[in-house]
């Protein structure tokens, strides 16, 4: 598969400490303009990916190329990315002012105006040391770089730990907003799927180092369903499909099937008294990343 | 080159760490020198350290700014450098930031200290007999050597301070374990060497031969074999969590 607007292409890439794989062999591309999520359990490999992308590690083995170049130690990749991260260390005694002041010395496209807009949104007090503040005023620092930097290749990783329900909502919104009038590709990594789950265009699940989900977020969404009923009746309807997860009480069953069912299908569910729910992003990936189902990642 | 002078501008954004800080601590530590020097006085103590009336004192605060240039160096590799990076700075970027960073505040401090050892030498010592700033020259010298032998020295500290803060950078712990270590084993060694061979007297007067402005000529070397080795370890050193 090549892709001419592939903005980053990854070939067999590894990244190993010691003898641990933190990336194993991975594959994938990215498309110009879009917007990705980067998605996977605590340890999967989603930051290191990302350090990897960004030039600030190195690979064991395998390519990477950002803007048709390797990002390592390339000032001409490296100046259209940002990379925005949860644990982001600042200089000491520096204030969130010298952050805002320095960032448009590096990050040619920045808009102060917008920047200053969330400034306000996000109430982050400019004036008191970075190691003073909150935990969500912290992350509202790097969400506002983030957004205002308006990088060609923008990384967002775990962006928002400790920012409220409304910060977070503000941070979509703008994303969305400011996306749609100055499009660039954003790769976001996050735990809060189904939060997200609106704004992604294509999803990327990463386990144990390897990218399990490649997918459109459109087509993820209708790919799995869940079925309920009795037991026999559950039993017969998903006789030789692919289980993502199964439960039952008593004679009751649930049961999660991958696939798209056709409307035939669907009427046979109706007529032998099955209940069929859509499957949330969140829920497909938590399924699917559950290292007790095998199945899926070797059929995936 | 534009990119490596905002480095620059990335150590400087923050008047603290350069301008204010190191003038607090060195003021600090000049007011309690002389304040000590006055209780001395006071209480009739007015011979030095050979003990004749004439002597002046002696104080090593000039010691305090140098020291905190070179936790101000640490700290330029343990957190401005992973906030640079950040940034999208090239490791080289950085680094060549950063020397020219410690050369500018080097050069400038180096101004405000030679001033202030003139004034040391035409007050008499503030007044008391004291050399504070004068201390490397034994109270003497010319502002130019003074110039000198201050730029050399705070350039001594501060890439002393970058080098050890990137073996930290590159191979954490263990990086220092074994810094620290190797080290302490090899100024051992030095120091048998020096004495089973009975150089001392040898070193001593390459030494006085050399006088201070020489001196801070070899620093220099000093200084530029930490700073290439510093860089060549900062283009392989990763930011950790």
């Amino acid at each position: 598969m090549t892709d001419t607007s592939a903005v980053v292409s990854v070939t067999a890439l590894s990244k190993r400490f010691g003898s641990v794989t933190a990336v194993d062999s991975v594959d994938f591309e990215v498309r110009e303009n879009t917007i990705y999520g980067l998605l996977g359990r605590n340890g999967a490999g989603k930051t290191t990916l990302m350090q990897l992308l960004t030039g600030q590690d190195f690979a064991s083995s395998g390519s990477i190329n950002v803007f048709g170049a390797s990002p390592v130690e390339n000032p001409d990749v490296l100046s259209q990315i940002c990379f925005i991260k949860e644990s982001q260390k600042y200089p000491d005694e520096f204030r969130a002012k010298h952050v805002f002041k320095s960032a448009p010395w590096f990050f040619t496209n920045w808009d102060a105006a917008f920047a200053e807009e969330l400034i306000e949104e996000f109430n982050v007090p400019l004036n008191r040391p970075i190691k003073k503040l909150s935990r969500g005023q912290l992350s509202a620092v790097g969400v506002i770089v983030g957004l205002a930097s308006r990088a060609p290749l923008t990384f967002f990783d775990e962006p928002y730990l400790g920012l409220d329900a409304v910060a977070r909502q503000i941070f979509y919104d703008r994303l969305l907003a400011d996306y749609s009038e100055h499009p660039r590709t954003v790769i976001l990594s996050t735990h809060l799927i189904d939060e997200v789950s609106n704004l992604l265009e294509h999803v990327l699940v990463i386990d144990q180092g390897r990218i399990i989900i490649d997918e459109e977020a459109d087509a993820l969404r209708g790919s799995a369903t869940t079925v309920a009923g009795t037991r026999a009746a559950v039993e017969r309807f998903t006789a030789g499909r692919t289980l993502l997860h199964s439960e039952s009480i008593g004679g009751l069953a649930s049961v999660t099937i991958q696939g798209q069912l056709s409307a035939f299908e669907r009427a046979d569910a109706a007529d032998s008294g099955l209940e069929l729910l859509p499957v949330s992003l969140q829920q497909l990936i938590v399924r699917s990343t559950n290292t007790s189902t095998h199945d899926f990642q070797a059929s995936a | 080159m534009t990119r490596i002078w905002n480095v620059v501008r990335l150590h400087l954004v923050n008047r603290m760490a350069y301008v204010t800080l190191p003038w607090i601590i060195l003021g600090s530590a000049f007011l309690i020198t002389i304040a000590i020097w006055m209780i001395l006085r006071s209480v009739g103590v007015t011979s030095g350290f050979d003990g004749s009336a004439s002597s002046p004192q002696f104080s090593g605060a000039l010691l305090s700014i140098l020291i905190y240039l070179l936790v101000a160096a640490v700290m330029a590799i343990n957190l401005t450098f992973p906030f640079a990076l950040g940034f999208s700075v090239t490791r080289r970027e950085f680094y060549l930031g950063t020397a020219l960073t410690f050369g500018l505040v080097s050069a400038a401090n180096a101004v405000v200290l030679t001033v202030l050892a003139s004034i040391e030498q035409a007050t008499n010592g503030w007044g008391l007999n004291g050399r504070l700033f004068t201390v490397p020259w034994g109270g003497g010298g010319t502002p130019i050597e003074h110039w000198f032998g201050f730029f050399a020295l705070q350039l001594l500290f501060s890439f002393a301070g970058a080098a050890i803060a990137t073996i930290y950078m590159r191979w954490r712990i263990n990086g220092m374990v074994v810094f620290w270590v190797v080290g302490g084993a090899a100024l051992v060694g030095l120091f048998a060497l020096i004495a089973y061979t009975n150089s001392w007297a040898a070193i001593g007067s390459w030494m006085t031969a050399n006088g201070t402005t020489g001196m801070a000529a070899w620093s220099l070397l000093v200084s530029a074999l930490a700073g290439l080795a510093g860089y060549a370890m900062l283009r392989r050193a990763t930011p950790k969590n």
